[in-house]
C-alpha cells in the first residue's frame, strides 16, 4: 500500500464499500489510535480495550453500507459504533464477572444508588469531564460513558425526568465549550 | 423556534454523542436541511470531537493490528466452497476444465459489455431528446416576434435573485425563466403572478423538485389574457389565492 496516500472521507467509504483491503489497512492506521481511545475513556483495562477495538472494526467492515453520510461524519458513525461496543462489554456478564474478581471494595464514596461511578482511567473525553461541575459530570458519565437512559438516571438518583433531560443538554453545551 | 437557541440548546451535542432520542434525532436532521447553521455547528462539533480523540489517541502494538486485519478481512470472506476430494486428472481434463473458466469468463465480460453499451445508448437517446427540447424553447422565446419578455430583478429578501417571463402576446403562452432563485425551504414554494392594473393574478407554482437535479430550461406557466407586470413570492407550499409572502423578483412588461 502507498503509504503517501491520502483519502477524503468519501473516497474512503466508497473504496470501504467496495470491500477493498488497502483501504481498510488505511482506515486502522488512520482511526485506530483515536477509536482506542474512545474505548479507553469506557473500559480501564488495555487487554479488553483491544478486544473490543477488534470487534469495533468487524462493525466497521461489514456494516459500512448502513453509514449515511447525511447524518454526520465518518469519524462521527465509528465513535458511535465504537462506544455501543464498549458500553455493551462493560455490561455483559463476563466482564462484570471479571471485574467483581478484582474489585478493590473502597469505593464506597461513588456508589450513588447503587449505581457505583466508574474507575476509569481518565483519558480523551473522560478528561475533560473532570471539568465539569459535579452535577453535570455525575450525569454525562451515567449517559455517555456507562449507556444510561435518561429514565433510568432518573429513577436511580431520583431527580424528575424533565430535570434529567436539561441537566444533560446544558451539561454537553459546557463539555463542547471545553473541547474547542 | 429560534435557529440560535436551538443550536446552543445541547441537542447537536446530544445527536452528535449518541444521547438523543428517535424524536431529538429527525428534529435535528430536518433542522439541519433546512438551516445551514445549525449543519455548520453539527460539524464544527463532530469535528472538534475528532480532534479531541486524536490528540489522545492511543497506538496499538504492531502484532494487534495483524491480529485485527486478519479478523476482519477473513470475517468478510464468502465461506470457501468444500474442497472436493483430489481426483487423478491427466492434462486434457485439466485442458478442458481450463477453456470452460476461460469461456464462462469471456461470456461474462460480453454480458457486461453489452449491458454497458445498452445503458450508454439510452443515455445518449434521452440526452438528445432534452437537447432538442432546449433548442426548441430558444427558439420559441428568440425568434418569435410575439414574445414579450419582463426581466424580474431581485428585492429586499434575495437582491441577486433574477427571472425572466416570456409571454406570447398571440397564444397568451406564459413561459419562466429561473436565472437565479435561492432554493425555497421544504414547506414554501415559489408563486408567479402576473399584475394587471394592481392587482394580482396566479400564474402558478414553481415546483420545488425543479431547484434539485436536472433543470428544465423554460417552464411553462399558466396562460395571461393581459398583464402588465410579473412577480414572485414565496408562499406556503400549494400556493395562495393572494400573495401574502415575501416578493423575491418584479418586473415590467
Amino acid at each position: 500500500m502507498n503509504p503517501g496516500i491520502k483519502y477524503s472521507e468519501q473516497e474512503l467509504v466508497a473504496l470501504l464499500q467496495q470491500r477493498n483491503e488497502s483501504s481498510f489497512n488505511y482506515l486502522y492506521d488512520n482511526y485506530s489510535g483515536s477509536l482506542s481511545a474512545v474505548i479507553h475513556a469506557i473500559i480501564p483495562d488495555q487487554e479488553t480495550v483491544r478486544d473490543v477495538l477488534q470487534e469495533v472494526f468487524v462493525n466497521i467492515w461489514k456494516k459500512i453500507e448502513l453509514y449515511d453520510p447525511s447524518k454526520g461524519r465518518l469519524f462521527t458513525w465509528m465513535m458511535n459504533v465504537a462506544r455501543n461496543a464498549a458500553i455493551d462489554k462493560i455490561r455483559s456478564r463476563g466482564y462484570q464477572d471479571t471485574k467483581k474478581n478484582l474489585s478493590v471494595p473502597d469505593n464506597a464514596d461513588n456508589a450513588i444508588g447503587g449505581v457505583s461511578v466508574q474507575q476509569t482511567v481518565d483519558v480523551g473525553l473522560k478528561k475533560v469531564l473532570t471539568k465539569l461541575k459535579e452535577e453535570h459530570r455525575v450525569l454525562i458519565d451515567l449517559s455517555y460513558f456507562q449507556g444510561y437512559t435518561h429514565e433510568e438516571i432518573s429513577k436511580v438518583l431520583s431527580i424528575p425526568l424533565g430535570t434529567v433531560k436539561t441537566r444533560i443538554r446544558s451539561a454537553l453545551t459546557h463539555l463542547r465549550t471545553m473541547i474547542q | 423556534m429560534n435557529v440560535q437557541e436551538y443550536i446552543s440548546s445541547g441537542i447537536i451535542e446530544s445527536y452528535v454523542l449518541g444521547l438523543a432520542s428517535a424524536e431529538e434525532r429527525s428534529e435535528l436532521e430536518s433542522m439541519c436541511e433546512q438551516y445551514p447553521e445549525v449543519l455548520q455547528a453539527r460539524i464544527a462539533f463532530e469535528i472538534s470531537l475528532e480532534q479531541q480523540a486524536v490528540q489522545n489517541a492511543i497506538q496499538q502494538p504492531a502484532a494487534i493490528k495483524e491480529k485485527i486485519m486478519t479478523t476482519v478481512i477473513g470475517s468478510a470472506k464468502v465461506v470457501p466452497i468444500k474442497s472436493t476430494p483430489v481426483v487423478k486428472m491427466n492434462w486434457l481434463k485439466y485442458a478442458v476444465a481450463a477453456s470452460l473458466v476461460l469461456l464462462a469468463g469471456s461470456l461474462y465480460w460480453n454480458i457486461s459489455l453489452y449491458n454497458r453499451n445498452k445503458q450508454l445508448k439510452n443515455d445518449y437517446a434521452n440526452t438528445v431528446v432534452k437537447m432538442d427540447n432546449m433548442e426548441e424553447q430558444i427558439r420559441m422565446i428568440t425568434q418569435n416576434p410575439n414574445i414579450k419578455m419582463a426581466a424580474m430583478k431581485g428585492m429586499d429578501p434575495s437582491p441577486a435573485s433574477f427571472a425572466t417571463v416570456y409571454w406570447d402576446t398571440t397564444s397568451k403562452d406564459v413561459y419562466l425563466l429561473v436565472n437565479n432563485l435561492p432554493k425555497p425551504p421544504g414547506d414554501k414554494q415559489y408563486q408567479l403572478w402576473a399584475l394587471l392594473d394592481g392587482r394580482p393574478v396566479d400564474m402558478g407554482m414553481i415546483k420545488n423538485e425543479f431547484f434539485i437535479g436536472q433543470k428544465e430550461l423554460l417552464l411553462k406557466m399558466k396562460n395571461a389574457s393581459a398583464a402588465q407586470a410579473f412577480a414572485i413570492t414565496l408562499e406556503t407550499k400549494g400556493g395562495n389565492p393572494e400573495p401574502k409572502g415575501d416578493m423575491y423578483v418584479m418586473g415590467k412588461l
